[in-house]
């Protein structure tokens, strides 16, 4: 009977164990297509009222990490993207959106991003 | 007394004609000032028209305002119009990616068995790395619709990116997503009316990053060529002529001309004084046979050697480009991961899913006899690997009239060849089978040579190679141009690897050097003796 629980608790802890890890890998669940372009709009607004001088990003996903932008979207640390009060103003779905987008297309991810 | 005089009225008398020599003969290569070369004068009055003018405003034409979702519906609509645009297409290398070469039963080109020691081969357009210049929509190779916009629209916009995008937004329920589809539709349709001939953005972006970067491939083609300034390329700056691509590579039902093993530029060599609709290719179609100022000992040059040879001193002048590849040093892992190492110029000298590189800038070019086709080694040729083989050289020698001597990049590298057959081998690099992504070369080049129909022993090593580009753009303005002296000289003249005949101030033969100096000392007592006898007969009668 002991046994045969500590079976059926280890098979529990590794399918558990191996569903988190791999959720985890997969990164954040939004619609990165989206979040490009969410982005790209966050951007343009911000240079129209003079938080950036170009109108179209200069910064890709392809400019660090998954790992690095896991860390700042997480920690929420956008200062070093920009554009401070257009991300303030940007519901969470959204961000989670452009999260997708630089997640996804980091430059050791699968499809880095690139110029074209 | 009177033997002195003698004397000095003889060391006088030669003074004089040295100088007088001297003088004649920088006299006879040197005109006037002011005077133009003869070759200018015809190049700037081919060229006299520098702007093109159109009869359409693609803006206005209605089957480009619409709605796309994908690209095969942009063909369509320039198809409207432009209906054998396609089929012309169809036949071009640029499509097929087939060349013909020197054996009729060959398959040359990037879609047959043609390899370099780059990425070494497209393996039948399976490598979808490759693929990615192939002007098509779906870069599945020939079987798509043909991208009229990668050579013929100067917006810069993104078309592949947008149009998949679109495609995916509708099948969207997302009201934003529908949005922002509306949004790149009118993108779209605002960038496809920007219709041209191509331009330099256009061809450079397959020809300025051959090989998988900026300069890797030719020497002569880099991204310093799509600004350049007359320092770099006289006929490209845009403080000088400003020319595009398209102004020398004229085309014939989308055939451009310049192509170097199928279509020898050399042999349209002709003025355009002869035809007025021959392709502008070579520099004798603007410049002539005789560029150079009247009496020009230049002009004695132009049928032994190419204008390049002289007018590009060296090539990766702005940018830097590689020069060496080993294939053998690839797999190399740190903490069991592929790295790279950047080395001078802050391009990589180690990739783990590439080898070892050596780069190079402001190179001085290595000169052959070329008539303008190249050898080709393909994947189906036998090698010899105890010599380093010539996966491309030029074809040329000094007993052939087309032939001149030609400067040359040579890329050299060590890449992987079958024991057993002794072939050069085509491994696959991108993708999932690929060597990037399994960093296995036996089972890389397994697939690689069942794509192009080779059979491969399952024995590999690496072989030395060498490939050669001949140098033709990134020509120097004149006072830039490789002085005399560079060839003309005893020690590290240029052309120190083209032997066989003798070069004046290069070679030295007893019996030229002695018939040469008998000539002069004789020419000088001849004019001496003549000028002391009239001296001194003179002199006689006058007293």
């Amino acid at each position: 009977m002991f046994k045969k629980s500590m079976i059926t608790i280890m098979v529990l802890i590794f399918v558990l164990v191996s569903f988190s890890m791999a959720f985890a890998s997969e990164g954040p669940e939004g619609n990165d297509r989206k979040g490009k372009y969410t982005y790209r709009k966050v951007y343009k607004a911000c240079s129209e009222t003079g938080g950036v001088e170009s109108a179209t990003p200069t910064i890709s996903p392809a400019d660090k990490t998954m790992g690095q932008w896991k860390e700042i979207f997480e920690n929420k640390d956008l200062d070093e993207v920009g554009c401070k009060d257009n991300w303030a103003a940007l519901p969470d779905e959204d961000i989670l959106d452009i999260y997708s987008y630089f997640y996804k297309h980091a430059s050791d991810s699968p499809t880095p991003a690139k110029c074209k | 007394m009177k033997k002195r005089y003698f004397i000095m009225t003889g060391l006088i008398m030669l003074a004089i004609t040295a100088l007088a020599l001297s003088f004649q003969a920088v006299y006879a290569s040197t005109p006037p000032d002011g005077e133009e070369a003869v070759g200018r004068t015809l190049a700037k009055q081919a060229v006299k028209n520098s702007q093109r003018w159109t009869t359409v405003d693609h803006a206005k034409i209605e089957a480009l305002n619409q709605d796309f979702t994908s690209g095969e519906e942009i063909t369509k609509a320039c198809l409207s119009c432009h209906s054998e645009a396609a089929t012309q297409f169809h036949k071009s290398i640029h499509w097929t990616w087939l060349a013909s070469g020197d054996k009729s039963d060959m398959r040359y080109g990037k879609a047959g068995y043609s390899v370099n020691n780059f990425c070494i081969s497209g393996n039948a357009m399976e490598d979808k790395s490759c693929l990615s210049c192939h002007p098509a929509w779906n870069k599945k190779g020939v079987q798509g619709e043909v991208n009229c916009l990668q050579c013929h629209n100067s917006s810069g916009f993104n078309f592949n990116e947008a149009l998949g995008d679109i495609e995916a937004f509708s099948k969207d329920g997302d009201p934003d997503t529908k949005e922002m589809m509306k949004d790149l539709q009118n993108e779209v349709k605002e960038a496809v009316v920007k219709v041209t001939f191509p331009t330099r953005e256009n061809c450079g972006d397959c020809h300025f990053t051959g090989g998988g970067g900026d300069g890797v491939k030719h020497g002569d083609l880099d991204t310093s060529l799509t600004k350049p300034n007359r320092m770099l390329d006289v006929h490209m700056g845009t403080d000088g002529k400003d020319f595009s691509c398209t102004r020398c590579h004229t085309t014939v039902d989308h055939n451009i001309a310049g192509r170097i093993y199928t279509n020898p530029a050399v042999a349209t060599r002709k003025s355009l004084l002869e035809d007025d609709l021959a392709p502008k290719i070579t520099c004798e179609s603007c410049h002539s046979s005789e560029p150079h100022k009247n009496d020009s000992k230049m002009n004695d040059h132009t049928d032994v050697v190419s204008c390049q040879a002289c007018h590009i001193p060296t090539y990766a002048r702005v940018n830097p480009t590689k020069m060496w590849w080993d294939w053998s040093k690839a797999g190399k892992m740190k903490d069991g991961k592929p790295y790279v190492e950047k080395g001078p110029f802050g391009k990589p000298i180690y990739k783990s899913i590439k080898g070892e590189f050596k780069w190079e800038k402001n190179v001085v070019p290595e000169y052959f006899w070329s008539n303008g086709s190249q050898t080709s080694t393909t994947a189906d040729d036998v090698i010899d690997p105890a010599q380093i083989v010539k996966v491309s050289h030029p074809v040329g020698d000094r007993t052939d009239p087309e032939s001149r001597i030609f400067p040359f990049k040579i890329h050299r590298g060590k890449q992987p060849y079958d024991k057993v057959h002794k072939k050069l081998l085509a491994p696959l690099l991108s993708g999932e089978k690929g060597y990037w992504e399994t960093l296995d070369m036996n089972a890389a080049i397994e697939h690689g040579n069942k794509a192009i129909g080779i059979p491969y022993s399952g024995e590999f090593d690496y072989v030395e190679t060498t490939y050669a580009f001949p140098i033709t753009h990134m020509v120097a303005p004149k006072e830039n141009a490789v002085n005399c002296t560079q060839c003309h000289i005893r020690e590290n003249s240029r052309l120190a690897n083209i032997t066989g005949f003798y070069m004046p101030g290069r070679d030295k033969s007893y019996l030229f050097d002695t018939i040469g100096w008998l000539s002069v000392l004789g020419a000088l007592a001849g004019v001496l003796l003549h000028g002391m006898g009239g001296f001194f007969t003179r002199n006689g009668k006058e007293e």
